[in-house]
């Protein structure tokens, strides 16, 4: 039956994107808005089925899905999808914008192809190309406002992340010299005994893919880009973007032979807890909310590394770490959009009182951090678990230690913060808004997302949990 | 030393010089030409790896750095020279350059030394195999201490300079459809960051009280 051909599911996929970026070219502003949400969904409709039947095997020389791809791809799909439905009144808030709402949702459109091309093929170039395309194409979603710091931080982010891409094409080259092969699925089912090129490639690669995941000190271009994109371009760095980069150096890491010589899981390790710390600790400096949430993506990103170095039962959590976060983060970008279109500021000191002023928005900022920073019952929080669980089992106490540091530091920061927004009473210098009274169509998607975040803590979603074990088993992770 | 060797081992030094002499310059217009001329060189490594291993996948690739690089990009450059005279020289490295060009002599003896030890015995014994490693961190260096936008996007060049000497020294049968797509990539980068770098001139730089928003 064709309906149970992975492959037709797929292209479908790729090619959603890529046609609802082609009609919002050519249509209206109206007609490249209803392009683009329709192929979103649509998009998201094949992810899901893909998901559901668990799609693996290779279709000719260059695609290829297995259980880790159907994962990712269904995170890209989905807050692709939401920010896609998100931006409407968004777009209409801003004066003068740097893009038509047409090049808007076409770019859109080309980011979400780029992440979903990077997670479906079986070549480690192409996926190298389809991640350097994410940052052609959203460079100019950055700019959206048109705003001095804006353009700053475009230029830094397409500098800095293309940079650092160019190292890990370094690293696929020795790859390519110490194995003879770039294809990921086939490297993976014969890995590697580590030799001293294969090691400087995943080396190199961590450094190189660690840029874009916003791993320190790589990570310089994350809080600026995050914090001057507009919020649904925002949400998918911070929810599926990262991802996309991480996924990039689990296919690299799963070429070397299980298990990981010590020498190179603790790099990776130690990478991870050093970002984890140094996020949580500038999050309590941060005076703008946008920033706040960047540092707080940097941290989880942080202990989603720690989890793939651990390995085993950690890396299971790593990836339900990284699938909760990319919901409830999206969520608190999507509120910090309307607190930003009704009080014009993204300073934290000039915005209070909102649980009086935006009710709605208000309480689900308030669950999004909460979720974001991984208390019980939300699936941030089981994933962390896991991570801490892995580390005890192998009786690595200074990681329990540490991350440990890092998740507490970064709950207060976080939660600190959006509280006093929220619930603070005293508002200054805000300026008076035009907006109207909060309308449902905009916390509707936030709050959906953060659901989903809360549902993978509670029921672990029957549909979500046995497909992120199979994804984690790919990778040699799992419950033992 | 064979004849091949003795190309590589020129060549190298070419590619070597220009890398250092890019250090040293603060005007753009001959950073271009610079940087060209690597290429250039590069693409004439590859020819000569095409003629004497018959291999039109060298050919193919050294006809790209031509088209891209020594022609298309350079071209495109220029014409911002031209648009903007004042980006025709670099903000801040006028009174700085004997400090970069010691820098970068520092970092490719060091880049040099790191390597041989390192990975050049597990790696074919070509001449000059560490100066690919070499080309790359100069090109960092570049982006990350010049503040002049066109100057950063010569350094992104001379990475993936470093990216396709390397493919030609020690990765043979790298596959030339995924050389092709990250020439088309690396292309987008380039504009883009054009884009972007006539956007910074529109916007003006921001003041400090602005960039403080950017801080921390």
């Amino acid at each position: 039956m064709i309906f149970g051909d992975p492959i037709l599911w797929l292209l479908l996929v790729l090619v959603a994107p890529v046609a609802g970026a082609l009609l919002a070219i050519v249509a209206g502003t109206r007609g490249s808005e209803i392009a683009a949400r329709v192929t979103a969904l649509v998009t998201l409709g094949g992810a899901a089925v893909l998901l559901g039947m668990q799609a693996s095997g290779t279709w000719g020389s260059y695609l290829g899905l297995d259980s880790l791809s159907d994962l990712f791809l269904f995170l890209v799909a989905s807050i692709f999808a939401t920010s896609t439905w998100y931006s409407r009144r968004y777009l209409r808030s801003i004066d003068r914008p740097f893009l038509t709402p047409q090049r808007y949702y076409a770019l859109l459109g080309a980011f979400a192809f780029a992440m979903l091309l990077t997670l479906s093929v079986t070549d480690l170039g192409l996926m190298w190309i389809g991640l350097e395309a994410t940052t052609v194409t959203s460079a100019l979603l950055i700019v959206l406002e048109h705003k001095p710091t804006s353009v700053e931080a475009a230029w830094r982010y397409t500098l800095i992340a293309s940079a650092g891409l160019t190292t890990a094409l370094f690293a696929l080259l020795l790859l390519y010299e110490s194995t003879g092969s770039l294809n990921a699925f086939a490297l993976a089912a014969h890995p590697v005994t580590l030799s001293l090129p294969l090691a400087m490639a995943v080396t190199l690669a961590l450094v190189g893919y660690g840029t874009k995941i916003g791993l320190f000190p790589m990570h310089t271009w994350l809080p600026d880009a995050h914090s001057e994109a507009p919020s649904p371009v925002s949400a998918m760095f911070s929810g599926v973007l990262l991802p996309t980069a991480l996924y990039a150096f689990l296919r690299v890491y799963a070429v070397v032979a299980s298990p990981v010589p010590a020498g190179l899981s603790d790099l990776v390790i130690v990478f991870g807890i050093v970002t984890a710390l140094v996020a949580a600790f500038l999050m309590q400096r941060q005076r703008s909310y946008k920033r706040l949430l960047a540092y707080s993506s940097m941290e989880v990103m942080g202990l989603a590394i720690v989890g793939v170095g651990l390995g085993g039962i950690a890396l299971y959590g790593a990836l339900i770490l990284v699938v909760a976060h990319a919901f409830a983060k999206s969520a608190a970008f999507y509120c910090a959009g309307n607190v930003l279109r009704k009080t014009g500021t993204t300073r934290i000191d000039d915005v209070r009182g909102l649980r009086t002023e935006l009710p709605w928005t208000g309480a689900t900022w308030v669950v999004s951090a909460i979720a974001v920073t991984g208390t019980p019952p939300f699936g941030t929080f089981v994933g962390e678990l896991l991570i801490l669980a892995g580390a005890i089992v192998l009786g690595a106490w200074w990681v329990v230690a540490a991350c440990v540091v890092a998740i507490l530091i970064a709950f207060l920061g976080m939660n600190a913060q959006i509280g006093r927004m929220v619930f603070g009473s005293e508002r200054r210098a805000a300026p008076p808004s035009s907006e109207p009274a909060e309308p449902a169509s905009d916390v509707l998607i936030p709050m959906i997302n953060v659901g989903v975040a809360l549902l993978l803590g509670i029921i672990a979603i029957p549909y979500l949990a046995p497909a992120i074990r199979s994804a984690a088993a790919v990778l040699g992770g799992g419950i033992p | 030393m064979d004849t091949t060797s003795t190309v590589e081992a020129l060549v190298g030094l070419g590619i070597l010089l220009t890398a250092l002499y890019l250090q040293s310059e603060s005007f753009v217009d001959p950073l271009v030409s610079g940087i060209a001329l690597q290429s250039l060189l590069l693409a004439a490594l590859l020819g000569w790896l095409a003629w004497v291993y018959d291999n039109w996948t060298f050919g193919a690739v050294a006809a790209l750095v031509v088209g891209a690089r020594v022609l298309l990009v350079p071209y495109i450059l220029r014409r911002q020279i031209r648009a903007f005279r004042w980006r025709a020289r670099e903000i801040h490295a006028s009174h700085q350059v004997t400090g970069h060009a010691l820098a970068a002599v520092a970092l490719a003896i060091v880049g040099w030394f790191v390597f041989q030890q390192t990975l050049a015995p597990s790696l074919p014994a070509v001449p000059g195999i560490a100066l690919p490693f070499v080309l790359l961190l100069e090109g960092l260096l570049m982006l990350a201490t010049r503040r002049n936008t066109l100057v950063q996007v010569i350094g992104y060049l001379e990475e993936e300079n470093a990216i396709v000497y390397a493919a030609a020294l020690f990765a043979f049968g790298f596959p030339l459809f995924i050389e092709v797509v990250v020439f088309l990539d690396v292309l987008g980068v380039v504009l883009v960051a054009i884009i972007l770098s006539i956007q910074r001139d529109v916007t003006g730089l921001p003041e400090a009280e602005i960039l403080e928003e950017l801080s921390g």
